[in-house]
């Protein structure tokens, strides 16, 4: 496999922009391609700016789900690249895995490395997982494994996913609001300029009846509940469901608990209509 | 240990409070420190305590301005008290009065102070309100600027959705759940009826009703801002008035909070004098009863384990333990009517056997409790609850209930506070 070691973290709007440019004519298979980003620095004000959008106390340990905000330029760049048989504009974020090996703090120096995995049709179209892995000093801190799906040539006979474990129901173990500008917000802080999270009528113009909520967002906000415990050795699976329209009021759901092997398991669910399921997750520590 | 060091009681001498008002009624635009003050300046009067030095006053308010950061001091400076009386802000939500007056009791027991006040304070009405997060960090980026270009900058960020206040709310921070949407959830899982609820709120206002026109509280409480009762009192309530009221926490049919059975809002202020024997007896003031032990806890309230309100049910055991003592042994019992279904819920929990056996470990159910032991003068369901100033108000009147019974009675004093805690006491006669 070619690895590619970058300079710098690629910038998104511009990835963006070709993605959106390069989209056509895509296919084949994935590219035996990785891309790395070594001695990656944590930025303190980015962090906090993150602790404070997802309701977490600031400080210097890395949250559960904050690598993958410094890996998905890297995704972003290995999507965006005419040699990825996927065009970027339109994919959905389905699930995502992370698995904490040792607590990260602000101190350490990331090695970043992002290749994509198994390409494999849906009976809806297509997925891809991309898979970003971090060390430190050589020795193997934070594993993610992103799935998205394009939409596309519909494989009925394809294999369906295996659908996450049963939303607890019961009442809601939390209620929260999440206000229109929440999408421009998170952005911000991400840089993930995906105009499907930034205003009402570029969302309309991707589909979508409004803004909707960045999906690493509303899995970090629903793991806040936990608190610090997801910080130490531990491992997540989500499962997105229906987006979260902003804004909307939705509520958290808890069952299971940490100390237990099948672990905890959320759920967000809007506060309008219980049915209406924005994603599932798993929480277990190791 | 010299034998001077070894601990020593801490008496409770009497109490003092203002009537309680509902919010945005007779107080509506007094401070806490107005409050504190007043409760202060009766207690004062009282025990003829005006120009002396006390060990120290320990009070705290959970609604609270910034400029109140030193509330209890500056209260103490505006009061008849020696302006060498030290003074600090002691805050746990529901339980700030309580805790108070455990911290204090434990420095008389310590021999730190012979003399000391504990109370709390709580205005709903004049309630602290906050800019919103966004124009809080603007103007804050004004004050770090030292150029006249990094001002411009500061101010050009500001949106008029800054502009919008941000106005305290009665919800856990962790969950965002009003209390009464938390106790609406316990009371579901106990399956506490609306009807054991109305009838413990119907008992409490019957209960201070009675208590007033006996003149219980001519020595506990001192008139403010031309109230002398607690204005929350509805002497004429009853379950079937309590009846008519619809649900206001909860969902759907099986609902059973109301507005009458759940305490307001309300404004108020409460202090508690406590000493030494050997200070008491040189005033000759008489002591009304002892400060026997204390017992925190707190529950895993946030991914729904536990209910947010029934920290007590798990401290009682500890202090049972720690005494040997039954809770049926208790002449009197306060447990802070919070919510009518707070109180059922809690009672409920220890008398269930696999409740005490899987949440307590106990290897038998506390059992039940004589209800004729509780809350016998009222409590929060109609006097109202200014959050801090509630356990100040039952330490007193305790205190004087025990005194009644005569020396030796013992009394037991439960509060749940914000946060999934708890608060307990035991007191005895002297």
């Amino acid at each position: 496999m070619a690895v590619t070691v970058l300079r710098h973290s690629p910038s998104l709007p511009r990835l963006f922009a070709r993605a959106a440019l390069s989209s056509g004519g895509r296919g084949g298979e994935l590219p035996h391609r990785a891309l790395r980003l070594l001695d990656v620095p944590v930025d303190r004000s980015n962090l906090l700016a993150y602790q404070r959008s997802c309701h977490l106390t600031g400080g210097d340990v890395l949250p559960h789900a904050y690598p993958h905000l410094l890996g998905f330029p890297l995704q972003v760049q290995l999507m965006a690249d005419r040699s990825f048989p996927l065009p970027l504009p339109g994919l959905v974020h389905l699930e995502n895995q992370v698995t904490v090996y040792r607590r990260l703090t602000a101190d350490d120096r990331l090695d970043i490395r992002v290749q994509a995995a198994d390409l494999r049709p849906h009976p809806k179209g297509a997925t891809v997982d991309l898979l970003t892995d971090v060390e430190v000093a050589g020795e193997r801190v934070w594993q993610g494994r992103s799935t998205y799906l394009r939409r596309g040539v519909r494989t009925p006979q394809a294999p369906p996913r295996p659908t996450g474990p049963e939303l607890p129901d019961g009442p809601a173990a939390a209620v929260f609001r999440v206000p229109a500008g929440q999408g421009r917000a998170y952005a911000r802080v991400s840089h993930d300029v995906n105009p499907i999270h930034l205003h009402p009528l570029t969302a309309r113009a991707l589909g979508f009846p409004r803004a909707i909520a960045h999906g690493m967002w509303s899995y970090a906000r629903t793991l806040a509940i936990l608190a610090d415990a997801t910080a130490g050795p531990s491992a997540s699976h989500v499962w997105f469901a229906r987006p979260v329209l902003l804004p909307s009021t939705v509520e958290l759901v808890a069952g299971g608990r940490l100390d237990q092997p099948e672990g905890v398991v959320l759920g967000l669910r809007s506060a309008k209509d219980a049915t209406v399921r924005h994603l599932t997750l798993r929480v277990t520590s190791r | 240990m010299a034998p001077s060091s070894q601990p020593r009681r801490a008496a409770v001498i009497g109490g003092n409070r203002i009537p309680f008002a509902r919010a945005n009624g007779t107080y509506a635009k007094a401070f806490n420190q107005d409050m504190l003050t007043a409760a202060l300046d009766g207690l004062v009067a009282r025990f003829g305590l005006a120009g002396e030095s006390l060990g120290e006053v320990a009070a705290g308010a959970v609604l609270k301005h910034s400029r109140d950061f030193n509330l209890t001091r500056e209260s103490v400076l505006g009061s008849s008290l020696a302006a060498t009386t030290p003074a600090y802000d002691v805050q746990q939500a529901c339980g700030t009065g309580l805790e108070a007056t455990v911290l204090v009791a434990n420095k008389v027991a310590l021999r730190q102070v012979d003399s000391a006040v504990a109370g709390g304070a709580d205005t709903a009405s004049d309630a602290p309100i906050a800019v919103s997060e966004g124009l809080r960090e603007t103007l804050l980026a004004l004050n770090r600027a030292r150029t006249a270009g990094q001002r411009a900058k500061a101010l050009a960020r500001i949106r008029p959705a800054h502009l919008v206040p941000d106005v305290p709310r009665n919800v856990e921070p962790r969950t965002g759940l009003s209390m009464g949407e938390h106790m609406a959830q316990t009371a579901a899982r106990w399956a506490v009826s609306r009807l054991a609820q109305d009838e413990l709120a119907a008992a409490s206002h019957r209960n201070l009703a009675a208590a007033y026109e006996r003149g219980f509280f001519d020595d506990l409480v001192t008139p403010f801002a031309g109230l002398s009762r607690d204005e929350n009192l509805r002497p004429d309530s009853s379950v079937e008035k309590l009846a008519r009221l619809k649900p206001v926490f909860g969902k759907g049919e099986g609902a059973t909070m109301t507005a009458g059975n759940s305490t307001p809002l309300t404004d108020g202020a409460s202090v508690v004098l406590l000493s030494s024997d050997e200070w008491a007896a040189e005033r000759g003031l008489p002591v009304l009863a002892y400060v026997v032990d204390a017992q925190t806890a707190a529950v895993d309230y946030v991914t729904g384990q536990e209910g947010l309100l029934m920290a007590p049910a798990y401290a009682l055991p500890r202090l049972l333990e720690r005494h040997g003592m039954k809770l049926q042994d208790f002449e009197l019992v306060e447990i802070h009517e919070a919510f009518a279904s707070t109180v059922l819920c809690t009672l409920a929990a220890w008398e269930s056997e696999d409740f005490c056996r899987t949440r307590l470990g106990l290897e038998a159910p506390i059992g039940e409790l004589d209800r004729s032991r509780l809350n016998v003068n009222g409590s929060s369901l109609a006097a109202g609850h200014p959050f801090a100033a509630t356990g100040g108000r039952i330490v007193a009147s305790l205190a004087k209930m025990l005194h009644e019974k005569g020396t030796g009675a013992r009394g037991l004093i439960s509060i749940c506070a914000a946060g999934g805690q708890g608060v307990m006491a035991i007191l005895e006669a002297a």
